[in-house]
């Protein structure tokens, strides 16, 4: 490798400090082909410059690119910075020393003639501190690159080392939860095992002081993040593990609750399905032969007097009752109690996904008895004993321990409940409770009033045990629903790695179904435990830590996120929308751009920006420049811009100047923003 | 012990926060000036008051000196019977650090119009005002009450051509004090190199 000294070098009493250059990623310009630029600066030992927000002191380094028409330019992917600490003056800033890389996309346009090259030139200027601060620039520094149909790979090494560095804009895997009181963010993270330590880089909107932030717990008890700042912001959370680091985009902002409006049919519909699925408990194996024996107990114990039988069924109501809100409260306690206090935003969460798939997949095999689920016997003794008392407490505690005695048949079915009940908020968990309670309770009460109606009651027989398998095939097409979300989350590929580990699992529990056998011997039963257990730990570890944890979202695929319907952008679109008098937001993106990704999933593509669409009758357009689109750059162009993010709102009525909103967005900034749009 | 060491931390960073809060009565100090007379805020209790952190090798700095443009704000708030207090924090043999003598030649040599250039060597007020850039500007009024913080303008670069078309904080906050408004930003982040304590 042959060095070269740039006459663009920073010199300083003899000494040079920054040296800079730029270097693309291939080696020719492919007509309408994006492709990456790096500025590179090398800083002399101890000198360093500044990461996009610098702290205390100090300023960030800043690119202006001149580039031939047509061209358009990306944001700067800044690597993660080293985090700066003078102690004793109690000044922090976010820097880079040694060498560091800032990397960009170029959009060229798709008419350029191959065999010409073009120059790209760039205006850089920095600040490089060590104990004193020298402020440096490169004006005109220059790449030249030939146009050609084909391009091959160039400084591939160096490009390598630095992209992993630059944080990811996917939802990190693990959960993050903010909340604020008065000025002082705090965020609870739960991280992935194997974390040995966290370290949070805040990206404050422009100008707006905020306190250092700071870090306090460990891996296993979860870490505290705490800043203090008036406003929301964006953030970078880095976790390291023992051989790398890795760094996520995050918004540090406390999640608007959703708005209720689109709760209510989903919520009367989750009703029904609750009480739909408590009557069908009754017709368990477990359950059914049951029902008839208690009510005959009711006539029994109140002789011929239909009042006192109709007491004895709502007692034993009531207890099926307790026992069901019972199990919401618990859930709701967990909920609260901390480290699960997040659930409710880890649908985004592919690890979130992939437990509830896990269980619905374990609780179907069960349902078509490939293993069963056994009450240890000294406890169901217990339980069957006192719930023998006679009188109305005894009924109200038979409905409960009834219940609790179905439960190797209806436990699939409350263990899958249980598992989305956590993502929902208190009232809903105890709603949806509540109606299961009510289905199981229904017959009883029912029959407590008309014993008569006893005969109708269907026999038992063998079609329960049919029943029962059968119903592990819903349980099956819930588990289709859940791959088909990790699919859109990571990728087809995702969803073998998935299914992989699930059939491994399957026959794990398969032995562990053979080894329960009575006639097993107990040597054999621990061998078949063993393999079992083996096979599940090979399957996670294989499947789910090696293989899947590595897919990424595919790039090209859209986030439907449930989201916003855009509108593809055309320049006659627009003009007609606005003639009509509809406000009309238009957001300028490109999938190879980090933050217009970021900004979408954070600040756009929430439900209290889609509630405010919606509300306001704004109409969402998308320009997506991902391949060179000249309609789309000359639009950016009429509004002084090279390159995307850039987001830009019409607001209702044709007069109205457009309002332009910043390249870094934060939710509440959107939406005030669109409040202008009327 | 990590636990106490936490939260003595904390403790002394509420402490040092809580001093400086716009709305809250500065606080007191008393530092030597370049003649090496004893100054005190105290002493000009009834007019306002601006206190500029300074080091004349921050290429921040020089952006304001160079140009004139802190000498013809120093100069339009000594007309207006403003105090203005420049403060050195630099330590002895950090950059900007100044001996009485050498604060006295520095003032003279930059034509600087501050009432005072004032020798923080041990950087306690520094500290106490949670001063962090060169140049940091704070802003009391006549009742002794902190009403701006932050910035000297908006454009935070050491670029002179910056300077054109700023939005200069501290000359409005001064303004609105004249006329009885409230200032408006009085809190912003200030910008440029680390106070060199």
């Amino acid at each position: 490798m042959m060095t070269v000294l740039s006459s663009h070098a920073q010199v300083y009493q003899g000494q040079t400090l920054v040296e800079p250059r730029l270097i693309a990623d291939k080696t020719a310009i492919v007509p309408g082909k994006p492709f990456r630029v790096a500025l590179v600066l090398k800083m002399a030992p101890g000198w360093h410059t500044y990461w996009q927000y610098a702290g205390d002191a100090g300023i960030p380094t800043e690119i202006k690119w001149s580039l031939p028409s047509g061209f358009g330019v990306g944001p700067i992917e800044w690597p993660l910075p080293e985090i700066n600490l003078q102690r004793e003056a109690d000044i922090l800033t976010y820097t880079y020393g040694g060498e560091v890389m800032l990397m960009q996309t170029i959009q060229p346009p798709a008419n350029l003639k191959p065999g010409a090259s073009v120059e790209l030139k760039a205006d850089v200027s920095w600040l490089v501190c060590e104990e004193i601060c020298i402020p440096g620039k490169a004006v005109g520094l220059a790449l030249t690159l030939p146009i050609a149909a084909n391009a091959q790979p160039a400084h591939a090494a160096e490009f390598q080392r630095w992209t992993p560095r630059v944080p990811s804009v996917d939802p990190p895997p693990f959960s993050i939860a903010w909340s604020r009181s008065g000025n002082q963010l705090t965020a609870k993270v739960s991280p992935p095992a194997g974390t040995t330590a966290l370290d949070f880089f805040p990206l404050p909107p422009a100008e707006e002081q905020i306190g250092h932030p700071s870090v306090s717990g460990s891996a296993t008890e979860g870490f505290t993040i705490r800043i203090e700042a008036k406003s929301d912001l964006r953030g970078v959370v880095a976790l390291k593990n023992v051989d790398r680091e890795q760094a996520w985009a995050v918004a540090a902002a406390p999640s608007a609750p959703a708005p209720p409006a689109s709760a209510h049919p989903s919520l009367l519909a989750a009703l029904l399905a609750g009480l739909l699925g408590g009557l069908i408990l009754n017709l368990m194996p477990c359950v059914l032969p049951v029902i008839s024996l208690k009510i005959f107990g009711f006539v029994q114990q109140a002789g011929q007097s239909r009042r006192r039988i109709a007491l004895h069924g709502f007692a034993f109501a009531a207890g099926v009752f307790v026992w069901f809100l019972g199990l919401g409260f618990l859930v709701i306690a967990l909920k609260s109690s901390g480290a699960q206090a997040t659930w409710a935003a880890q649908f985004q969460n592919p690890w979130f996904i992939l437990g509830t798939a896990t269980i619905v997949f374990i609780f179907a095999l069960n349902l078509f008895g490939v293993f069963e689920l056994t009450l240890p016997g000294r406890a169901t003794n217990a339980l069957g004993e006192a719930g023998g008392r006679e009188g109305l407490g005894g009924s109200f505690f038979q409905g409960m321990f009834a219940t609790l005695l179905a439960t190797p048949c209806t436990g699939p079915f409350l263990g899958t409940t249980l598992y989305f009940a956590f993502v929902q908020p208190a009232p809903i968990t105890l709603l949806i409770f509540g109606s299961i309670a009510a289905g199981m309770a229904l017959p009883y009460l029912l029959l407590s009033l008309q014993p008569g109606w006893v005969r109708f009651l269907p026999k038992p027989g063998v079609w329960m045990e049919r029943l029962k398998q059968f119903m592990g095939f819903p349980l099956l097409a819930t588990l289709l629903w859940l791959l088909y979300i990790i699919g859109g989350q990571r990728g087809a590929t995702a969803i073998i790695w998935v299914a992989a580990f699930l059939l491994l699992l399957g026959i794990a529990l398969w032995l562990y179904g053979l080894a329960a056998s009575p006639t097993v011997k107990p040597v054999k039963r621990v061998l078949g435990q063993l393999l079992a257990a083996g096979l599940v730990i090979f399957g996670a570890q294989f499947f789910l830590l090696d293989l899947f944890a590595h897919e990424q979202a595919p790039g090209a695929v859209p986030i439907k996120s449930g989201g916003i319907e855009w509108i593809p952008y055309s320049e006659a679109e627009v003009k007609k929308l606005r003639a009509e008098g509809k406000p009309v937001f238009v957001d300028f993106t490109a999938d190879w751009c980090l933050s217009c990704k970021f900004n979408e999933r954070t600040a756009i593509d929430t439900a209290a920006v889609r509630a405010k669409f919606s509300e306001l009758g704004i109409v969402p357009v998308k320009a997506d420049w991902t391949n060179a689109n000249p309609e789309i750059t000359a639009a950016l162009q009429r509004f002084g811009r090279v390159g995307v993010p850039f987001y830009v709102l019409y607001p209702a009525g044709k007069s109205d100047a457009p309002i332009t909103l910043p390249e870094l967005l934060t939710e509440s900034l959107v939406l005030d923003a669109l409040s202008k749009a009327r | 012990m990590k636990i106490t060491l936490l939260a003595f931390t904390l403790l002394a960073t509420a402490f040092a926060h809580a001093a400086v809060e716009v709305g809250q009565p500065a606080p007191n100090f008393t530092l030597k000036d370049e003649a090496g007379k004893e100054r005190s805020l105290a002493e000009f209790k009834g007019s306002t008051v601006v206190l500029e952190w300074f080091n004349y090798g921050c290429p921040f700095v020089h952006k304001h000196y160079d140009s004139g443009s802190m000498q013809k704000l120093q100069k339009a708030a000594k007309d207006d019977h403003v105090v203005w207090l420049s403060i050195v924090s630099s330590a002895p043999g950090k950059e900007g650090h100044l001996t009485t003598a050498e604060a006295a030649t520095k003032k003279a040599e930059l034509t600087m119009h501050s009432t005072a250039l004032l020798l923080d060597e041990d950087g306690k007020v520094g500290r106490l005002y949670d001063a962090k850039t060169t140049p940091d500007m704070f802003v009391i009024n006549g009742a002794g009450v902190l009403v701006y913080k932050g910035a000297i303008d908006n454009r935070p670069t050491p670029d002179p051509a910056s300077l054109e078309g700023a939005t200069a904080y501290v000359s409005n906050a001064l303004a609105a004090l004249k006329i009885g408004e409230p200032v408006n930003p009085s809190v912003t982040k200030p910008y440029g190199c680390s106070v060199k304590y």
